[in-house]
């Protein structure tokens, strides 16, 4: 197809209104013709302002999607101590097909934990995950601590806030680096999910650790000369991330 | 890093790339209205509409990285999505025939982000506007090929117009479309 008869094509292309052979043929030509590729997209977005309309979305149908979401199988059993890369690396799994990548990555996490968890000891980051798991660590993070550091002389509150201004959480801050969550209303995620909580020095996040997909009871320690200004807390996929991918549900200052 | 409602489409789409349900969600709370109200429009039937809209974001789920953000905006990749998969269910004879006005069953849900339902209000008016203001066989040409799901030909057999009059004529009307809408500033549509 000549390029002229494949820009005739474009704006019937754009609303699906060619099929058969010329339809076909067209397509070869896109595939060759940034030209007409970047008339197309242009075409595109005048095709969906034209087929924006407003309804209201059906009651469950999220639901319908959200269950429809391909399960991990392998889910792990969660160690007591956080799942993150230990070499600042993001993960990057082979791009052969979403199920394989899926189980990949959480294969990657598995031996990563072990590398992980040697590398929070020598940070000294001690996190409970109080979700579903009890791990000893959880009384250094009970109420007890909560309530001593609220009297530590020194102890700064942290409340995080998302955009509209709600609570999401409030963590105390010890002048010697260690902190705990005081309250939450995060909402329990998907077992394919977890909060984390970042520590923002600059303009890099770091991982302070996982909260687990429901939040109760978590205890960290902020190791180095440098202390994070900011607290953040994103959702992450229930291994955590190494750098945050989730958008930032709320913030606070330090 | 940003707040949930100020991260870029772009980014969201990132995040559904490493497993994140919660950009998901806020694609569907962003677009998820945009997506099953063309779908109905086009197949006249909710419940088919709902199965389109599942499917589109199963897709961007599954295969994140078949949109490409420096081609369009994720709104019109979505769109064409959905309007691909009901137009290709609209042709389907049996669907033809069915495609009458159901009685929906309808139940509103606050779930439509509403800082996207008012600007899809504001560019819906602008659009009727602009295309109030086609001439009327460019108009019907558009609005028969890409809301009853019709190839060109089909158009034109309905119209009783050669083919190629047909095709120029939505040819013209999108480019004029275009123009007014890029003077009315709705984002992305300057080639």
């Amino acid at each position: 197809m000549s390029h002229e008869d494949a820009s005739e094509l474009l704006g019937v292309y754009a609303l699906d209104a060619v099929d058969g052979e010329e339809l076909t043929e067209l397509e070869a030509h896109l595939a060759t013709c940034p030209r007409c590729r970047a008339e197309l997209d242009s075409l595109r977005e005048v095709a969906a302002a034209v087929g924006t309309t407003v309804e209201p979305l059906p009651e469950g149908l999220w639901s319908n999607i959200a269950s429809r979401l391909p399960e991990r199988h392998d889910e792990e059993e969660a160690p007591p101590m956080p799942r993150l890369a230990a070499d600042g690396r993001p993960f990057r799994p082979p791009a052969a097909g979403r199920a394989r990548r899926r189980r990949n990555l959480v294969a990657g996490l598995g031996a990563a934990a072990v590398a992980a968890a040697a590398v929070a000891i020598v940070l000294g980051i001690g996190l409970v995950r109080a979700d579903n798991k009890v791990s000893g660590l959880q009384a250094a993070a009970g109420a007890t601590s909560v309530s001593a550091a609220l009297r530590t002389p020194g102890h700064t509150v942290v409340d995080l806030d998302t955009t509209s201004h709600a609570q999401l959480a409030q963590f105390v801050v010890l002048p010697d680096g260690r902190g705990y969550l005081v309250s939450s209303s995060m909402p329990p995620l998907g077992a394919q999910a977890t909060y984390q909580l970042w520590g923002i020095v600059g303009k890099k996040a770091i991982s302070l650790g996982l909260l687990g997909a429901s939040p109760r009871q978590a205890a960290f320690t902020m190791a180095g000369s440098t202390r994070p200004t900011r607290l953040s807390i994103t959702a992450e996929p229930s291994g955590g991330a190494v750098i945050p991918t989730g958008p930032v549900l709320a913030t606070g200052t330090v | 890093m940003h707040h949930l409602d100020e991260v870029s489409d772009a980014r969201l789409v990132t995040s559904i790339a490493r497993y994140s349900e919660v950009a998901l969600a806020e694609v569907y709370r962003r677009h998820g209205g945009a997506v099953f109200g063309l779908a109905k429009r086009v197949l006249q039937n909710p419940t088919e509409a709902e199965d389109v809209t599942q499917e589109v974001f199963l897709r961007l789920w599954n295969q994140p990285d078949r949109f490409d953000p420096g081609r369009g905006s994720l709104r019109s990749f979505l769109l064409s999505q959905a309007h691909g998969r009901a137009v290709d269910a609209v042709r389907s004879s049996s669907s033809r025939r069915a495609r009458e006005s159901r009685d929906a069953r309808r139940t509103a849900e606050a779930d439509y982000d509403m800082q996207h339902e008012v600007w899809d209000m504001a560019v819906a008016d602008q659009v009727a506007q602009a295309m109030g203001e086609l001439p009327d066989e460019e108009r019907r040409a558009i609005e028969l090929a890409y809301f009853d799901g019709r190839t060109y030909r089909e158009v034109a057999e309905l119209l009783d117009q050669p083919e190629g009059t047909v095709k120029s004529r939505i040819r013209n009307g999108m480019r004029r479309m275009r123009a007014v809408l890029a003077d009315a500033g709705i984002r992305g549509v300057d080639a």
